[in-house]
């Protein structure tokens, strides 16, 4: 699951040429992921696999629009980030705003394997996700799912890299607590 | 122990097949998406005009509807300043022949009215020309 972390080699050229099998790589790398993060904001299996479809289709129209062949997953995922918050907000979601949280302390930890989980944890941690505000979340998963950095993270939501950083360690904070009072 | 990443993708496999469907549909109509492809089909008809169009308008597509726009303004303002009068007597159409030839008539006539009632031309006045006063004097020892 590390190799995430590890630079890949995507076929992203040969896709925005209108090649059918690089497309079918890229898809298959992201299909999962992509799925994970939506189903974890709107926790609905038909309108995450809508809204993974409706992203893979506005990718393929808009691969023009790729300028770094590097970014894109992050590109992939402010599609998706983009679709589900519009969803979101069709349905009565309220924007929570969290600029006025303190920006975290330095000793900010950046790896998401920093937080290992017990089996017997397992379903405290998905409790404990699911009860945190959406924009959180959000920021947790990306960090959670692809490993994506602040800047990355802030970009795909379309926030301030200090408000990423806020939420990020608020919301790992937190899981922190839960984790060390189940003990 | 697992990460988060692991528990994470551990509850979802199950919809992967699903997902697969998906991806193999979305790749199926990639080419028909695809704006390479269009461009690919309609460059052999037009690569002149889609040459321009995505080299010159469509990247600067805003500074150019901002000028057609003044554009527009700036022929909407010259025309509603035009002189009304001026357009109705570029609008009427020319007169014909017959129009051309009683107005002539009519104007001969007025002349010829106007001549029976128009007092004698008086004589043109002589021109005066000055001369040395020796030289009138002259003239009249001729005389």
């Amino acid at each position: 699951m590390l190799a995430v972390a590890i630079a890949e080699q995507l076929p992203v050229q040969q896709a925005r040429e209108g090649n059918p099998e690089a497309w079918d790589a890229l898809f298959r790398r992201y299909q999962l992921p992509l799925y994970v993060y939506v189903f974890e904001l709107v926790h609905n299996e038909q309108t995450s696999l809508d809204l993974v479809q409706e992203t893979f289709i506005a990718a393929v129209r808009h691969i023009g629009g790729l300028r770094d062949d590097e970014k894109f997953g992050g590109w992939l995922f402010g599609i998706a980030h983009q679709k589900t918050i519009q969803l979101w907000r069709k349905h009565g979601g309220k924007e929570i705003l969290f600029d006025e949280i303190p920006e975290p302390p330095d000793e900010f930890e950046n790896s998401p394997d920093d937080l290992l989980i017990r089996r017997e944890q397992e379903a405290e941690f998905m409790n404990l996700l699911n009860q945190l505000p959406m924009p959180q979340r959000s920021v947790l998963l990306l960090h959670f799912v692809e490993d994506f950095s602040i800047e990355e993270i802030a970009h795909i939501t379309e926030t301030q890299i200090g408000t990423v950083k806020s939420r990020l360690h608020y919301a790992k904070r937190a899981l922190r607590k839960l984790l060390e009072e189940k003990k | 122990m697992k990460t988060p990443r692991e528990i994470l993708f551990a509850r979802h496999e199950n919809v992967e097949p699903k997902l697969d469907a998906i991806r193999r549909e979305i790749v199926g109509q990639a080419s028909r998406l695809s704006p390479f492809e269009k461009e690919k089909s309609e460059t052999g008809a037009t690569p002149v005009l889609l040459l321009l169009w995505r080299e010159l308008i469509f990247p600067c597509r805003r500074i150019w509807t901002g000028l057609a726009a003044v554009w527009i303004l700036i022929f909407a303002v010259n025309f509603s300043q035009r002189d009304p009068a001026e357009m109705m007597a570029r609008k009427s159409p020319a007169p014909s022949p017959e129009m051309i030839l009683a107005f002539r008539q009519q104007e001969k006539l007025l002349a010829e009215l106007i001549g029976s009632n128009e007092p004698r031309i008086a004589e043109p006045q002589k021109s005066f020309s000055p001369r040395p006063s020796s030289e009138r004097r002259f003239e009249t020892l001729m005389t």
